[in-house]
């Protein structure tokens, strides 16, 4: 209930009618708002009288209030001076408050105060207010059901309306557009595929025709070379074939040809190579040269000896004759004068006889010493009559050499 | 009321594992933004938007045009296997169209795909092969696939991976090596090679005959190939399939070139199996026998058989097939040919 309402004061007081918040016109408002610093100091009047931010109502629990104060916006002038002493009083009343505290003195020199607790038991002291939590817990409840399907009453009247066939709409006749469109697409996007598919059948048929001349020319282009490579290869096999025999008929005539030569050259080769080593006395006769080596040598020094004796003989002789002679001479030198004349006739006879008589002297020496050979052994009587006749030999050779002198 | 007109927009689909696809011109810029963001969900949305927006050429012109193609090689090396997947496929829808093809080569993608030849995951190593083939079709990217090394790796896979890319492998390979055959000499690929003649998928045997053709091209290989396979590419010359009989016979036609080769398909009794052949409705198959008929005419003993057939060729003297006639004509003046 609301509190008891205050009567209108229109009726009793005479105090004139203040509105509270004075009717007035929408003041005239700029479009923006003046910039902020303006503002500051001052707040602006308030342009709304909103109930939430009015400072005249009350808010929170009215039940403390002491006074309901009747106006505040003109208060008497008792009413401020009593305002005024009660905030004096308030003010001295502290002060005193404060004066009365009781002080401890001050510390002496060098301690100082500290607050201490006195209690058995120390305390901590905060201002922190201890606080117990306690919780309680009803029983756990069962899950709430599920609200019952609300069905309103039935209200109002039942009406109906019947359609008749062909009234609205007529689906055969409408559903064709759809089934076109929808059976339409359908086609063509099968037509698509189906058509890439016969593409690619048509490009593969395509490469494969093309591809089936290519082999077949291939292979005759292959089979045109093999058959030139083989006729090549023929050719000049048969070309080498040929270039050989030529060849080889030339190297078989030559051969004829050296062997004929060398045949003939080396017929006179033996005779000549026989001839040759007869005659440089490779072939000997041993009984020949036998004779050659050993018979015939020693027969010449035998000779040698003989003619050396012969010589060493005729030297002999010759000394003798000339001894004898030398003697002669010097018993003919003794004997007297007509021996003088025919001494030089003799000495010229003997001049020139001297040769003669040298010789006939050598001769007789020869003789003599043939003589006296002759004593010895008549063994060689025919060696000296081979002497004689080698002395008369000597002696035509003597003359012979004295005349050619 | 709706019309029947049909947009040129896709019909909207509301694919929650799609990103939704902006307006026009913005829709490949803005899922390029997307595959660059650092969540997982988000790349995946958008690879999956770009899946199927990619079957349009216009998208992959323009795809290429923005530099989609760098993004998705840093993604190839992703370590989500989803991720990895769909930008294998997405790549593979892109090597279809020609501009996504020269687009590749020309941003070097090749390389980066080798890394992805040993995936844990089937799916993506299907990709990866299905993206080398298609770009083994075109002789740039066959340039590019053997500047990359892959041939020896390829090689080596045959032996352990399931047969659809086994025949992915061989398309790539006899694609590849029709550009260069000696890479395949090094590896010793026949011997791996003999043993998928005997396969018992037919297109399996078809593709090795073929990738065997490419590598008779090559003079070292046509001796490789004499040794070991001539008696089984004579034995196939009877198989069930038209098209590995094809093969064979066209694989036959290198091998036989030169005199060795000639000798052992002589000795293996090629010369009836081929004139079969010869009546064939297959045109590859025509040919190819006429042209190794021609090589082993070059022999004697060939020529004496086959002096007494000629009716066969002259037959084909009114073949429909320009080629084919002019084959007929070779072969019969080189089986008329007299030494002297």
């Amino acid at each position: 209930m609301l509190p008891a309402l205050r009567p209108p004061p229109s009726a009793a007081s005479a105090v004139p009618y203040t509105y509270c918040s004075p009717p007035r016109a929408v003041p005239a408002r700029p479009k923006y708002r003046a910039p902020l610093e303006a503002d500051e100091p001052q707040k602006e009047p308030a342009r709304w009288a909103n109930l939430m931010y009015d400072r005249r109502v009350v808010r929170g629990n009215t039940y403390a209030r002491q006074a309901v104060p009747t106006c505040i916006h003109h208060p008497n002038a008792f009413e401020i001076q009593r305002q005024r002493e009660a905030r004096r009083k308030a003010l001295a009343r502290k002060r005193a408050e404060e004066q009365i505290q009781l002080r401890t003195p001050e510390p002496v020199e060098g301690r100082e105060h500290v607050h201490v607790q006195t209690e058995l038991y120390l305390e901590e002291i905060s201002d922190r207010i201890i606080e117990v939590d306690v919780e309680c817990q009803t029983d756990a409840f069962l899950d709430r059901p599920p609200t019952p399907f609300f069905v309103p009453a039935k209200t109002g009247r039942d009406v109906a309306t019947q359609i008749e066939e062909g009234e609205l709409f007529d689906f055969d006749i409408e559903v064709k557009p759809i089934l076109e469109v929808l059976v339409g697409k359908t086609i063509e996007q099968a037509l698509l595929e189906v058509m890439e598919e016969e593409e690619l059948a048509k490009l593969l048929a395509h490469q494969r025709a093309y591809a089936e001349l290519r082999n077949a020319e291939l292979a005759e282009v292959q089979r045109l070379e093999e058959q030139d490579r083989r006729y090549r290869e023929e050719k000049e096999r048969c070309k080498q074939q040929q270039m050989e025999m030529l060849q080889k008929e030339k190297e078989t005539m030559e051969k004829i040809a050296a062997q004929a030569f060398a045949k003939r050259y080396l017929t006179d080769l033996i005779p000549s190579v026989f001839n040759n080593l007869h005659e440089s006395g490779f072939f000997y006769d041993p009984i020949e040269r036998d004779i050659e080596t050993e018979f015939l040598p020693w027969l010449m020094t035998e000779v040698e000896e003989t003619l050396e004796k012969k010589t060493l003989g005729r030297v002999m002789l010759d000394s003798l004759i000339r001894t004898v002679t030398e003697k002669r001479l010097d018993v003919f030198s003794q004997k007297p004068l007509p021996d003088q004349v025919e001494a030089p006739a003799e000495e010229h006879r003997p001049t020139d006889n001297a040769p003669q008589v040298a010789a006939e002297t050598e001769a007789a020496d020869q003789a003599v010493t043939a003589d006296e050979e002759t004593d010895q052994p008549a063994a060689e009587d025919q060696a000296s009559h081979h002497i004689t006749f080698q002395s008369e030999e000597a002696n035509q050779e003597a003359m012979e050499d004295s005349e050619t002198d | 009321m709706a019309s029947t007109l049909i947009s040129a927009k896709l019909p909207p689909d509301v694919d929650p594992t799609k990103a939704p696809i902006a307006f026009g011109r913005r829709a490949l810029p803005k899922l390029s933004r997307e595959i660059q963001s650092p969540e997982l969900l988000t790349q995946q949305r958008a690879l999956m938007a770009l899946c199927d927006l990619v079957h349009d050429p216009e998208n992959v012109y323009q795809a290429v045009q923005i530099g989609f193609l760098e993004n998705l090689k840093t993604l190839l090396l992703h370590h989500d296997s989803t991720v990895r997947q769909k930008t294998t496929e997405i790549l593979y829808i892109m090597a279809m169209h020609n501009v996504g093809r020269q687009g590749l080569i020309q941003n070097a993608v090749i390389p980066v795909l080798t890394e992805l030849l040993d995936d844990p995951e089937d799916i993506c190593r299907k990709n990866t092969h299905q993206v080398l083939d298609m770009m083994a079709k075109l002789p740039e990217g066959a340039v590019d696939i053997l500047h990359a090394g892959l041939i020896p790796l390829l090689v080596v896979r045959l032996k352990t991976e399931s047969d659809e890319i086994q025949e992915l492998i061989l398309g790539t390979l006899s694609n590849c090596l029709r550009m260069e055959a000696s890479e395949a000499l090094a590896t010793d690929a026949i011997t791996i090679l003999k043993e998928k003649l005997t396969h018992p998928s037919a297109t399996i045997r078809n593709k090795a005959a073929q990738v065997i053709l490419e590598i008779g091209t090559h003079p070292e290989g046509k001796s490789t190939v004499c040794e070991e396979v001539i008696p089984l590419l004579v034995s196939l010359l009877e198989d069930t399939d038209p098209e590995v009989q094809a093969s064979a016979a066209g694989a036959l036609m290198f091998a036989t070139i030169k005199p060795k080769g000639r000798c052992l398909a002589l000795r293996a009794e090629a010369i009836p199996r081929l004139l079969k052949l010869v009546a064939v409705e297959n045109s590859k198959a025509r040919l190819s026998a006429i042209k190794t008929l021609t090589m082993l005419a070059e022999v004697a003993e060939g020529r004496r058989k086959l002096l007494e057939r000629t009716d066969i060729f002259q037959q084909c003297l009114r073949d429909p097939s320009e080629a084919v006639k002019r084959a007929a004509e070779i072969a019969i003046r080189v089986i008329r040919w007299k030494p002297f």
